[in-house]
């Protein structure tokens, strides 16, 4: 952890990535000079719309993929170094787990790929398999688990050796919203416990609640990065519902002395005030706007 | 221990996966028919028996080494599970490597089954089988079944997997029908063939080699293999097996997934 007063430690570093698919005469660059970190103790959000190279950076980060230049290191450490997989836990994105194995033989199968013992894991799995909604099923075939549960049971696996990083690709796909709702406890208590969360999701609603930060990609580049707290911060935009002279209406007004010189006026002309509000935006109008203003090549 | 938690993977699917038990069912009944034929003197029955009996389990085990083997990385890439599994501290390497103990151990898992089946039918029909011969056969088999495993890694990372499985079978099938051409060619070629003739016996595996069954079935008039030859042809199979595994881990180490 950082302590006050000290530089934060990155835990994921992208310096200049460039990815490029497809033969060699025409490949196509799938990321194209992104640069960002995230720090010890982050949980920070990486959203875009399909195709934007979400997934292809965060299978660069696991050493799945290998840039055309650039660098990234997990942990000061190159990707696909084993030293650094100990310490992480990842989702991937839409995975149909061995059909032929029951839940508790795959966390078994996991956990020991992690390094923990038979009797760590007899102890670690019931306890998991409660926390992800899978309680009574560890002895159930995967191949009788819905699109819903095998990405519960995805999620079992990225955090069964509670690892201090966790990258998860679409996190929340196939869930239902009890499904979801289950998985922002998991996420909230991960976060209490100070790890390192990276995650790409479509759902803005659940990055809103659950990151510190957001970096934004589209074709390839990265679009925005800002910490939350900053896009959600209240618009110095002002609602005002009244009613004069029997007439129900909203006025918008940009300014705190225009809202108290409008609320000054409609009094005066022996009108009343319903109500007043402060006008935020949400994530996903930033992620429209931004990415309607890309495309339009306004960005 | 990480390799041996992927192997045992591999052995749990070949076990609860219902193309391996087919092949295993289909050839155990014909074993076990054959275990009930009476049409010959005694010893007629016994090396007929030996004879079919021996093929049907060399041939229902290569196929499933073969499946299993060809099947292993593309199904993995197919349904993504590559990924949560290399996303834990396993090399590419270690990956590959339980994967291919993974596949050995359910082709001796097969042998081990046909074994029984034969042992039964050698009980009912009061057929017996050279102790020796019949373990430098089973011997040798495992051997040759390391070549056809890691020919068939290699095979799936460089083609699909329907043409892994197919090229696997034809090679396995062909190898002795090979063989035999490439000697029959050797007579009637010149100097020159003959040296070309010479190098594609040294270059292409030669998996008859690993195949006693011919002795064990003419087990009262050839002896044992003599050690030496046991030794040489374990040298010659992790040779071979070598360079196939080493192609498909070069393959798979740079492939992007």
């Amino acid at each position: 952890m950082n302590q006050p007063g000290t530089a934060p430690t990155p835990v994921i570093e992208v310096n200049n990535l460039v990815v490029e698919y497809g033969s060699r005469g025409h490949p196509t660059r799938a990321v194209n000079d992104v640069s960002f970190s995230v720090n010890a103790g982050e949980c920070v959000g990486f959203i875009g719309p399909n195709g934007a190279g979400k997934s292809t950076t965060m299978k660069v980060l696991l050493g799945f993929m290998f840039p055309k230049s650039g660098s990234v290191k997990l942990f000061g450490n190159e990707p696909g170094a084993v030293a650094a997989r100990q310490r992480l836990g990842y989702l991937p994105e839409v995975t149909l787990y061995y059909p032929f194995m029951k839940a508790r033989e795959l966390l078994f199968l996991y956990g020991g790929l992690q390094g923990m013992t038979r009797a760590q894991l007899k102890e670690r799995i019931p306890g998991l398999l409660a926390q992800v909604g899978l309680e009574g099923r560890g002895d159930s075939q995967l191949k009788n688990f819905s699109k819903g549960m095998q990405q519960r049971v995805g999620i079992a696996q990225a955090i069964i050796a509670d690892p201090e990083l966790l990258i998860l690709d679409e996190l929340s796909s196939g869930l239902d919203p009890v499904g979801r709702h289950d998985l922002r406890d998991v996420m909230l208590d991960l976060k209490a416990r100070k790890r390192t969360i990276f995650f790409s999701s479509h759902e803005l609603s659940e990055v809103e609640t659950l990151c510190d930060r957001v970096i934004m990609i589209n074709k390839g580049r990265v679009v925005m990065e800002s910490p939350v707290a900053e896009l959600m911060k209240p618009l110095n935009i002002f609602e005002v519902e009244h009613e004069l002279e029997g007439k129900r209406d909203t006025i918008t007004v940009n300014g705190a002395e225009k809202f108290n010189a409008t609320l000054t006026d409609i009094l005066s002309r022996g009108g009343r005030i319903i109500a007043t509000r402060t006008a935020t935006r949400s994530l996903e109008d930033y992620f429209i706007d931004i990415i309607r203003g890309h495309e339009g090549g306004k960005a | 221990m990480r390799c041996l938690l992927i192997a045992w993977t591999v052995l749990i699917e070949a076990v609860r996966r219902r193309e391996v038990y087919a092949i295993v069912l289909v050839s155990t009944l014909l074993i076990g028919a054959l275990a009930t034929t009476r049409f010959f003197d005694l010893q007629g029955v016994s090396k007929f028996y030996r004879e079919v009996a021996l093929q049907i389990m060399t041939i229902a085990t290569n196929l499933t080494v073969i499946i299993v083997a060809a099947r292993q990385l593309p199904r993995e890439f197919e349904s993504r599970t590559i990924y949560p599994l290399l996303a834990k501290p396993v090399s590419r390497f270690t990956f590959m490597l339980g994967k291919l103990l993974g596949v050995m151990g359910a082709g001796v898992f097969c042998f081990l089954l046909f074994m029984l089946v034969f042992l039964g039918g050698c009980w009912s029909l009061d057929v017996f089988v050279s102790p020796a011969l019949f373990a430098q056969f089973l011997y040798l088999q495992v051997m040759g079944l390391l070549i056809v495993a890691t020919l068939s890694f290699a095979l799936s990372l460089l083609t699909n997997l329907d043409a892994a499985i197919t090229m696997g079978a034809l090679l396995y099938m062909l190898s002795s029908i090979f063989l035999g051409a490439l000697t029959y060619l050797y007579q009637f070629s010149d100097e020159a063939v003959k040296v070309v003739l010479k190098v594609m016996v040294f270059v292409v595996p030669q998996l008859s080699l690993f195949d006693l069954s011919e002795k064990v079935v003419h087990q009262e008039t050839w002896p044992p293999v003599p050690a030496h030859v046991v030794v040489e042809l374990t040298a010659y199979s992790l040779v071979f097996s070598g360079i196939f595994f080493g192609i498909a881990l070069m393959l798979f180490r740079r492939r992007a997934l």
